[in-house]
């Protein structure tokens, strides 16, 4: 038997299928599908494979979006009214801008079955804090000596040509620069000493690179010893094999808690409702605080992994640094030109 | 009135209009929105007013046209194996050419993380040798950057010669060298201004996506090394000034576009096609 096809039912067809996946998208989302927006990496891969099923028990689709916490913002600002995340994981600098922009919504904490269950920090009328991420330095001891704090980086001649840097579109960058800034006598408002600093050490820099996951690509390749890091990018690069330690600074842990905000005009608030109970409940985080996200629980009924306690114990993140993100994000624009100008070849 | 043997291309050229001029419209009329709600060119004339900014253009064009020379120059060894080669030598080097495209141009460039490091082939090679008294890295350098945008934009350059090659007409050669031409004389008199089309269509190919490769600029490159695409990244990505951002790529399209626009014209002169 022989089909013949017109060039008109060929173009036809052609369309149909172009236009199938647009047909057929509005279908699933009306379904229940929740897209939420989560860091690459690690976080992606464990929310995707912990928190979907919980999700999708409570009767709702998740959708796992990895993106960076400053893109998931320029995201929703290239889209008013179009938002293209029902729910968005981010720290409080980005919190700041959301509110401010009026991009995201205060949430009904009766919605949330495990609530009550989370410390007090972390019940936010903005949406429950998931995590707190504890920053600090990252080395490798078999190449350099646990640095004492942020100053013997740029003091001790053994961090030469091993410390890597990275510019203030890092959040765990700029509270590392803010710190070092109070340790040589600046403030929020008058960031010139970490500059200072920055240009007289640049010569002797291990590398400065794009990103958080390039400085961590770049320790995996043995280009560099120590950067500023979180104790999950710690947790990581050991679940890879890879010797690498995690110091506190003298002057204190800058520290961050990581929030799940309801997006505003969210197309399936009760979905978001159920992503976010699922991912603060003890069965998530217990699960979320072994390697290699090892993340220091919210959920009072949660104890710390084994692993996480090799980073932190309680106290210190009692005692961790929280910065001023309202004064970061005043200058924020303005410290990354001045680094940029600073840095460039 | 419209053909009708035409009419095939039309659901495509509504594709273009649609997904492609449409947009571009939009980023320029975004790239005139002033900060405080004004229109006009005040984000190009702040722009090209800033130092800094304008070295970042000029140097975002410096590295394709260094990638596109390097290029030609890693590529001519290749170009005449394969024109002196037999079927099977011809079939192992498109094999060779076409294989790394078969992988994602991120994968290409982390592998060049590999090959750049301290730890890796090049500097222990050197090592070896004892051109080096220590491991050196080649990451976050020019000069990296460049050997890893070569190997990765080659094959835009020797897929279009190639095909001409197979259409190369071999009796010119002959009568070149029949009239008494040495012969790399013949070749470059009889073969090359036959390629010549083809070599200035790679030649735009390789200069466009050198310029635009944002993850190997930033990957190789590194956070000091700062190219037009990271700037519009960082307008869009950390300081959230998208009109800015949206003059910053109209600015980079014009640039490259108009090197493009007169290596395309070149390529259509009638002496470059043998009508001189």
């Amino acid at each position: 038997m022989t089909a013949t096809l017109s060039r008109r039912a060929f173009t036809l067809a052609g369309l149909g299928a172009l236009a199938a996946p647009a047909l057929i998208r509005p279908a699933f989302a009306a379904s229940g599908n929740v897209v939420a927006a989560t860091f690459p990496g690690s976080w992606e891969d464990a929310y995707r494979s912990i928190l979907t099923p919980m999700v999708e028990k409570a009767g709702y689709g998740l959708t796992i979006a990895p993106s960076l916490a400053q893109d998931q913002i320029a995201r929703l600002m290239a889209s008013p009214g179009q938002p293209p995340y029902d729910a968005l994981l981010v720290s409080p600098g980005q919190s700041d801008i959301l509110i401010r922009e009026g991009l995201i919504e205060k949430i009904d904490p009766s919605r949330l079955k495990n609530w009550d269950l989370l410390s007090p920090a972390a019940q936010n009328e903005w949406g429950p804090n998931v995590t707190i991420e504890v920053n600090g330095i990252a080395y490798n001891p078999e190449v350099v000596d646990k640095p004492s704090g942020y100053r013997a980086l740029f003091e001790d001649k053994q961090y030469e040509y091993n410390l890597a840097l990275i510019g203030f579109g890092s959040n765990t960058a700029t509270m590392a620069y803010t710190e070092i800034n109070k340790a040589y006598g600046g403030s929020y408002d008058n960031m010139q000493p970490v500059f200072d600093l920055l240009e007289e050490y640049l010569p002797k820099v291990g590398a400065i690179a794009t990103s958080g996951s390039n400085q961590m690509t770049m320790y995996q390749q043995g280009e560099i010893a120590v950067f500023m890091a979180s104790t999950g990018n710690v947790a990581k690069l050991r679940e890879l094999g890879l010797p690498c330690e995690f110091a506190h600074p003298e002057t204190g842990s800058p520290s961050v808690p990581v929030t799940i905000h309801m997006v505003k005009g969210a197309q399936n608030p009760d979905g978001v409702y159920a992503y976010m109970d699922a991912a603060i409940s003890a069965a998530a985080q217990v699960e979320l605080a072994e390697p290699p996200t090892a993340m220091i629980p919210t959920n009072t009924t949660v104890p710390y992994s084994e692993v996480v306690s090799q980073f932190v114990t309680p106290e210190q993140v009692a005692n961790a640094v929280y910065p001023d993100w309202q004064a970061i994000n005043r200058h924020r624009a303005e410290w990354t030109e001045t680094f940029d100008r600073l840095v460039v070849l | 009135m419209i053909r009708k043997d035409t009419l095939l291309a039309w659901p495509m050229i509504a594709f273009m209009v649609l997904f492609f001029i449409s947009p571009l419209v939009l980023l320029a009329g975004i790239s005139l929105h002033g900060e405080d709600g004004s229109w006009g060119l005040g984000n190009f004339a702040a722009f090209l007013s800033d130092p800094f900014a304008r070295g970042v253009l000029t140097g975002t064009l410096a590295l394709g046209a260094k990638v596109t020379a390097w290029v030609s120059l890693a590529a001519l060894p290749l170009v005449m194996l394969y024109w002196h080669g037999g079927k099977r030598l011809r079939g192992l080097i498109l094999i060779c050419t076409l294989l790394p495209m078969l992988t994602a141009n991120v994968v290409r460039t982390f592998a060049w993380v590999v090959l750049l490091g301290r730890n890796g082939p090049i500097s222990q090679t050197l090592l070896g040798l004892g051109l080096t008294e220590r491991p050196i890295s080649f990451l976050f350098s020019e000069t990296g950057l460049v050997m890893a945008l070569v190997q990765i934009e080659m094959p835009l350059l020797l897929l279009p010669v190639f095909s001409v090659l197979n259409r190369a007409d071999r009796k010119t050669l002959e009568a070149a060298e029949v009239l008494g031409a040495g012969r790399w004389r013949a070749w470059f008199s009889s073969i090359f201004p036959q390629i010549i089309p083809a070599v200035l269509a790679g030649w735009v190919l390789v200069f466009a996506s050198a310029t635009t490769s944002y993850v190997t600029q930033s990957v190789i490159g590194g956070a000091r090394l700062i190219y037009l695409p990271q700037f519009v990244y960082r307008e869009v990505g950390v300081l959230f000034q998208w009109p800015m951002a949206a003059a910053i790529s109209i600015l980079l399209l014009a640039s490259t576009g108009v090197i493009m626009l007169g290596l395309t014209m070149l390529a259509r002169h009638e002496r470059l096609q043998g009508h001189g």
